[in-house]
């Protein structure tokens, strides 16, 4: 963004086309202010309104500090890091580099939100794209935080946060390898903005890469967050209780159930725990689930990677994470209950 | 759109989050550890919206985007409009017992008893809802048992009995779950009189033993007193 184009205002007159979406927005803040007061008692007087618009600004004010540290993070390493460089660090091998993401995703502490926008910034040619990738996966889900909220939520089960951790990294790892072995270069249809110019300063460029970044992700994220909090109203709590003693089932259901109500990494552990009407194994696809891909994770990757690019890897993420979560979970915590 | 309003809307979006974190807002929708987080966030924001609009006033309109190669992928930011508007403008209420989430449910096994440390000192310690529910399933050291507790919580209408409710919140509302316990005892008729979804906070005692069902147990609070209360600060436990 801080490209520094001399030929940008020649157009013609195109200061007058810019001022005016900002006034379309002056425009559209004033009318809310206006009528602010019968909306809100429009949205107050209707539970399913409210209870919609409270899960919604729940989703998105509980990324907002996730996604800010993402993109400080990532514009940390645009400017500092250099793809080169990224590249002489990870192993040559796609397999070793794999794996070094898959571990270091332990370092980030954090939900997934954050990590889409840091994953495109580390994606590059050949073994990069397979370990920024693993990386996205790895980080939201075996990171200190999430496994000591899982720690908490299943207490005197250890066996949990190990089935947990193991399925997740080995996900992220298949994942990874899948994209070194099928990946295509072309389906990441969206470009980052061209690097600063070399007089930029440092810290000008920063910023510039955090706003790029910041603006891309969070618009992504309106979309993922409004889907799941109408999904929150309208999938009925029945749901969760009728599936008691049904693995195949159970696991199905539960695994769509991560995807739809899109919940925050380091909370999802204390949903899974609460639906003890449900065998283990379904709520270990659930947290298997629900930090690699879910409604606001697919909005922010078609978003922030592409279209072609989301198509493609998110079902595969979903049917991948939850065939390993079922097999893992049978093999650590037994078939039935 | 314009890298004007991209600006803008960064900006809307940094002073929304400053005024729900300033206005306690914010506890309606995620929990309130995250304060300090959130400031932060409006901080770099802010920041970020600042340095870029400063900028281009001062390098006049040097970075347009439209010259970058981004063609239309700019548009969704559009959307962001829509937190502005929920967040300054609808600011949506707390989570009512109507709405429809999961149940906490305290599972009493043998396995999950252990015991829990002893409540705080004092007459009428506060313990949450949620905390009732875990510790009359799960203490194996009765912490409860005889002893006087605070209890603050919203009343639920249970067929013609009534109910103390409060959600309880992990990570923000899309996770809440609500957490209930019976009201018995010399001022439970008192609640009950109170319309559904009235705060109160109820002074009573946990009955030992009083299972409902046979695996996950609802405890019922003897309560001696009940007063009505402003809706806390802190709405979810």
């Amino acid at each position: 963004m801080a490209a520094v184009n001399p030929e940008a205002d020649s157009h013609t007159d195109p200061r007058r086309i810019r001022t005016l979406s900002v006034w379309v927005i002056a425009a559209l803040m004033v009318a809310f202010a206006l009528l602010g007061g019968t909306l809100r008692s429009v949205v107050y007087d209707s539970t399913a309104l409210s209870t919609a618009g409270t899960v919604f600004a729940g989703i998105f004010v509980q990324a907002l500090p996730f996604l800010a540290l993402g993109v400080v993070l990532s514009a940390l390493l645009a400017v500092f890091v250099t793809p080169d460089r990224l590249s002489r660090w990870l192993p040559n091998r796609p397999s070793a580099a794999v794996l070094t993401a898959a571990a270091s995703g332990a370092a980030l502490p954090g939900c997934e939100c954050g990590s889409v926008p840091l994953a495109r910034r580390m994606f590059g040619e050949g073994a990069l794209g397979a370990a920024a990738l693993t990386f996205m996966l790895a980080a939201p889900a075996i990171n200190p935080i999430v496994v000591v909220s899982t720690v908490v939520a299943f207490p005197g089960q250890p066996q949990m946060v190990g089935a947990r951790v193991g399925a997740s990294l080995l996900t992220a790892i298949i994942m990874g390898l899948a994209w070194a072995k099928w990946g295509r270069p072309e389906w990441i249809t969206r470009r980052l903005p061209k690097p600063a110019a070399n007089d930029t300063p440092r810290w000008r460029a920063f910023a510039e890469t955090a706003r790029h970044d910041f603006l891309a992700a969070a618009s992504y994220l309106v979309i993922g967050a409004a889907a799941a909090a109408a999904l929150h109203v309208l999938v009925p709590q029945w749901v969760f209780e009728k599936l008691a003693g049904q693995l195949l089932l159970g696991v199905l259901v539960m695994a769509i159930l991560a995807v739809v109500l899109a919940l925050c990494s380091e909370g999802d552990a204390f949903v899974a725990a609460s639906l003890t009407m449900l065998p283990l194994v379904p709520r270990l696809v659930f947290l298997v689930v629900g930090p690699a891909i879910d409604i606001k994770l697919f909005a922010m990757q078609a978003g922030i990677f592409g279209r072609a690019f989301a198509i493609r890897f998110a079902p595969a993420t979903f049917v991948v994470a939850t065939v390993v979560a079922t097999v893992v979970g049978v093999l650590v915590l037994g078939g039935g209950a | 759109m314009s890298r004007e309003s991209e600006n803008t809307l960064l900006l809307l979006i940094g002073v929304a989050t400053a005024m729900i974190a300033v206005t306690g807002i914010f506890t309606r929708y995620v929990k309130a550890a995250l304060l300090p987080w959130l400031y932060l966030t409006a901080g770099v924001l802010i920041v970020l919206a600042l340095v870029a609009i400063i900028g281009d006033i001062r390098g006049g309109a040097a970075s347009d985007p439209d010259h970058d190669g981004h063609g239309h992928s700019n548009r969704a930011a559009w959307l962001l409009v829509v937190p502005v508007v929920v967040l300054i403008f609808l600011t949506p209420p707390p989570l009512r017992p109507q709405a429809s989430v999961p149940s906490v449910s305290a599972v009493s096994t043998e396995a999950l008893r252990r015991p829990f440390p002893p409540l705080p000192a004092g007459r009428a310690p506060e313990v949450s809802v949620p905390d009732v529910m875990i510790r009359a399933a799960q203490d194996s050291a009765g912490t409860l048992d005889g002893r006087l507790i605070t209890v603050t919580g919203f009343t639920m209408d249970d067929d013609g009995k009534v109910d103390l409710g409060r959600f309880s919140v992990l990570c923000c509302a899309a996770d809440a779950r609500l957490a209930r316990i019976h009201l018995d005892g010399p001022a439970a008729a008192e609640a009950g009189r109170l319309p559904e979804y009235t705060w109160v906070r109820v002074e009573g005692t946990v009955l030992p033993g009083a299972a409902d069902g046979d695996s996950s147990l609802i405890p019922t609070l003897e309560a001696v007193s009940v007063t009505e209360i402003e809706a806390p600060e802190n709405v979810y436990a």
